[in-house]
């Protein structure tokens, strides 16, 4: 039962690391639809290097930094064009999708390296992430920083008046969050499960994203959604754990995404709306264009 | 910028005419093609000849043209499920979940009529045709239909609903077909049950009839946005749901309907490829890429700006290159997903194009002013 917990805990890490890089990303304003492509991007990377070099170090770091590039790319093209961010982040997710599936090719299969080693039976990562959460949520909520991004998130026209540099700090979001986006896809393909295939990912993206809505953009909620749906997510794969031989364990993979399903509508009721509705980032979504 | 005596400028377009926006999708599938012939060079293989191989094949060859035909009947199909929620300003990009609903459902009236159990009997064309038909439209509608009622409903961001009921439906297909499931063959190896001889789609000149249907559609569709009530309300809430809202227009009519009528025509696709195409009549061990291949409609809708008659050429050429890419691979020796490295390329070129489609750069010739001036000093 322990090793059951140990594993939703990591997959709660990876489920932590990308909904926190787009929570950030949503504070400033910008929504970026296509986390899942990053993480294909960031794991596939990864897991290339780690496995030419022989070095878990670099397999991260190049999961970061290509991360980073497509968050610039999805910033230049959002920001700095103007381009819907919906369609910027689509094309992110089909250019991940398409792309990794014809680069990794080549090295389906295990890694074939030494397991990271373990704190207290759990990966470090999972440390790591707590402390990135409390870390985010300080910053948001408590210093300057975290007010010139909120601020740009909800009124721009105000904070660039007010001296804020939007696009700036815009980028500065992007760029950090595509960062965390792809180091959570190297986490899955280096960590939590490390065999590539094709498209691995399976929709943690997309969960990543409904999980930035459910925790109304403040991290410390985030970090419960992600537990609550890693633990989900490991009890789709091992339903015998909790009701052995009741349905196909096809039926079971459904689960995770009708409780996202489930879980969006709820939020969505205008009782919730009236009630939490207000922390939703006014202008997310919405190109600021300089006047 | 400034070259010489001229000036780089850039400007907002206010209009954007129809050969204006032809011109730059045709100039973002030539950019994504060139771009795309990095990935032949790192493959040490010269583009030209691989084009050359891809376009051949997919255009010229008495094996590759009917595949090519096949496979854009089933974009087509794909790229109006895409495009109608589109103009309502909506993203579906659950085809693939829309089709594998529609695909069970027809099969399931094939079970319903003893075609699995009693596989090598005759079953009358004329009646179990027109109904899976129905039977496909329906689930794909009813599947379609959970979207665009949580987004005109509750306002749920049909972006993530969509996404996850693509899974959903991917397990339910795994569940129906493998591992004892209701449509497993008998003994079969995680496939369905292939359907019966005689009900297999009619083919006219060895291309199955849904051909028609997919035209027919792209003109009756073109009409509707046109021409109809209902085409310009969904142009209406596309532009602004507020604006729509005010002028009388239903805000949870809209969003149902589109996703019910996409929902449709991804039906329609999963019977085309499923129980139409010459040699599948099954729902087989790989139909996840079928639902991959799907994600095409977008790339097609955005290329084709939402306009249906548009689509067809760009799906033509769209399928030719997918199932190019596919041969090439084993003919070049090149490594697995040519054929998905394309979708990412394209679609990433898309993205930056977008760009064309609101701006314009402009020579302009520089006021020799400031010369002048300096002259009479």
């Amino acid at each position: 039962m322990w090793e059951f917990f140990a594993r939703s805990l990591e997959a709660s890490t990876i489920f932590t690391f990308a909904a926190l890089g787009e929570l950030i990303n949503q504070r400033s304003g910008v929504i970026n639809v296509g986390i899942e492509g990053v993480m294909l991007f960031g794991a596939t990377a990864g897991f290339i290097t780690a496995q030419t070099t022989g070095s878990y170090l670099l397999g991260f770091l190049v999961g970061i930094a290509i991360g980073a590039l497509l968050g610039l790319l999805h910033g230049f093209v959002s920001i700095t064009l103007g381009v819907d961010q919906v369609v910027s982040g689509m094309g992110i997710w089909i250019f991940g999708f398409g792309l990794t599936t014809y680069i990794g090719n080549p090295f389906t299969g295990p890694l074939g390296m030494e397991r990271i080693p373990t704190i207290f039976g759990l990966s470090p990562f999972f440390y790591i992430g707590i402390v990135l959460v409390v870390v985010s949520w300080f910053v948001l909520s408590k210093t300057n920083l975290g007010l010139q991004i909120r601020s740009v998130g909800e009124n721009p026209s105000v904070a660039e008046v007010s001296g804020i540099n939007v696009s700036r700090t815009r980028y500065l979001c992007v760029i950090f969050g595509g960062m965390l986006m792809g180091l959570a896809g190297a986490i899955y393909s280096l960590d939590y499960n490390p065999v590539w295939n094709y498209n691995f990912i399976m929709g943690w993206g997309f969960i990543a994203l409904a999980l930035v809505f459910f925790s109304m953009w403040n991290p410390l909620t985030l970090l419960a959604g992600s537990i609550l749906f890693g633990t989900l997510w490991q009890l789709s794969l091992n339903p015998q754990l909790v009701l052995p031989g009741v349905l196909s364990r096809y039926i079971w993979r459904t689960v995770p995404f009708a409780i996202t399903l489930g879980a969006l509508v709820f939020m969505s009721t205008k009782w919730f709306r009236t009630r939490w509705g207000a922390a939703k980032p006014e202008a997310l979504g919405q190109p600021y264009i300089k006047e | 910028m400034k070259i010489g005596s001229h000036e780089l400028k850039l400007e907002k377009r206010v209009t954007l005419s129809g050969t204006e926006a032809a011109l730059i999708s045709v100039l973002a599938i030539f950019f994504a093609l060139a771009l795309f012939s990095l990935l032949f060079l790192l493959a040490g293989i010269n583009p030209l000849i691989a084009y050359q191989k891809i376009f051949s094949y997919a255009f010229a060859n008495p094996f590759g043209l009917p595949l090519t035909i096949n496979r854009s009947i089933f974009l087509l199909l794909c790229t109006f499920a895409f495009i109608i929620p589109f103009r309502a300003g909506l993203w579906n990009i659950g085809t693939t979940g829309q089709l594998y609903a529609g695909s069970l459902c027809a099969f399931g009236v094939v079970v319903a009529f003893g075609g699995k159990t009693f596989n090598s009997a005759y079953y009358s064309p004329a009646l179990l045709i027109p109904l899976m038909l129905i039977a496909a439209c329906l689930g794909g509608a009813l599947y379609g239909a959970i979207a665009g009622y949580l987004r005109g409903r509750f306002n749920v961001n049909e972006i993530v609903v969509t996404m996850m009921l693509n899974f959903i439906s991917f397990w339910l297909v795994s569940f129906m077909i493998k591992e004892g499931g209701p449509f497993m063959k008998s003994g079969g190896e995680g496939e369905s049950f292939g359907l019966p001889a005689s009900i297999f789609a009619p083919l006219i000149k060895g291309v199955p009839f849904t051909i028609f249907i997919a035209v027919g559609l792209a003109v009756l569709l073109y009409y509707m946005f046109a021409k109809t009530k209902i085409g310009y309300q969904i142009k209406a809430y596309g532009l602004s749901p507020a604006a729509a809202r005010y002028a009388g227009i239903q805000t949870l009519m809209i969003p149902l309907l589109v996703f019910i009528m996409a929902g449709a025509m991804a039906g329609l696709a999963g019977y085309h490829y499923f129980a139409a195409v010459p040699g599948v009549y099954k729902i087989p061990k790989n139909y996840g890429y079928f639902g991959d291949l799907a994600f095409y409609g977008i790339i097609c809708g955005l290329i084709s700006q939402g306009n249906p008659i548009a689509a067809i050429p760009v799906a033509l050429l769209f399928g030719g290159l997918s199932v190019g890419g596919r041969f090439v691979q084993g003919e070049l020796h090149m490594s697995f997903g040519v054929d998905y490295a394309l979708l990412g390329v394209l679609m990433i070129s898309l993205v930056a194009f977008q760009f064309f489609y609101r701006y314009k750069i402009e020579w302009v010739k520089t006021k020799k002013e400031r010369l002048d001036v300096g002259i009479l000093r």
